[in-house]
């Protein structure tokens, strides 16, 4: 499976693809929702984009809206990994179409329980 | 100049060593107990930087991060996992400071009401002009026996 790792902090998207490697995710990388956009059209297998918000270009909250425009993008899953941690921003971004919220700062297991939540990850099949 | 309303949830040293110690031990560390509040007078850092990010809002606020460049490389290295003895590039070095003041100034903003958009990390070596804002908090911390500090400002419009 792939994963798009989507922020303007390299640290952040190795950190973010370190764990979904360890779970057996093929990851690519994006700094900024454009280049994410343009990640996606390239890349049809994508299953799972990881989303951070503050980004210069285009936000992980523009990205969100952007894709959801796009039927052939349905069934990709946008979970968002972020410091805006207010309850409207949650909302928001759920709103417009992002499937789970990960605050930072995060634990590995924490991206991996979402992950299991959202039926990407079967650990039991794993081990 | 006095502390605004909203902002009085962290003119408390705890609600920041908090944050910082979450931080540090999900992701820098690996473990707690590697972060602790600075005892004794305040600290002289050796050749500092400053990292911050502003929030915006009715009163737009700064949250920024001092570090000596070496404590800054070394966290730099834990964050990429990178060797003792490998250098760290500027970019890198930028990159992860930045981060961190990213994760700090986000989960301060979450403990205020109605607070504004976050900015993307800044980073200088020379401290910045504040001498018309108003400090709301500075304090510091002991990470593997180098000082940090973080320092909350009221920015005057």
């Amino acid at each position: 499976m792939k994963a798009l790792v989507i922020d303007d902090s390299r640290v952040m998207r190795k950190i973010v693809s370190n764990v979904l490697v360890g779970v057996g995710f093929e990851c690519i990388e994006a700094e900024n929702g454009q280049v994410a956009l343009d990640q996606l059209e390239a890349h049809s297998d994508v299953v799972l984009c990881c989303i951070d918000w503050n980004m210069p270009v285009m936000t992980g909250f523009e990205f969100v809206v952007a894709a959801r425009k796009r039927p052939e993008w349905r069934n990709v899953t946008l979970m968002m990994v972020t410091t805006e941690g207010e309850q409207d921003q949650i909302v928001r971004a759920l709103a417009a179409g992002a499937h789970e919220y990960v605050l930072k700062p995060f634990t590995p297991e924490v991206i991996i329980a979402k992950l299991q939540f959202l039926g990407l990850v079967d650990l039991k099949e794993m081990a | 100049m006095t502390i605004p309303a909203t902002w009085e949830p962290l003119s408390d040293a705890d609600s920041v060593l908090t944050i910082a110690q979450d931080l540090f031990s999900t992701m820098i560390d690996g473990e707690p107990g590697h972060l602790y509040p600075w005892m004794g007078e305040r600290p002289t850092l050796e050749d500092p930087r400053f990292t911050w990010v502003d929030v915006a809002g009715s009163v737009a606020t700064r949250v920024m991060l001092m570090a000596g460049r070496a404590t800054g490389e070394q966290l730099t290295r834990s964050l990429l996992a990178m060797e003792e003895s490998e250098p760290v590039s500027d970019a890198d070095f930028a990159d992860a400071v930045g981060e961190i003041a990213n994760v700090v100034g986000g989960n301060v903003k979450s403990l205020v009401t109605n607070p504004g958009a976050l900015t993307l990390p800044v980073v200088t070596h020379e401290e910045p002009d504040m001498s018309k804002d108003f400090c709301l908090l500075e304090t510091y911390f002991g990470w593997r026996g180098a000082p940090l500090g973080v320092a909350l400002w009221a920015l005057t419009p």
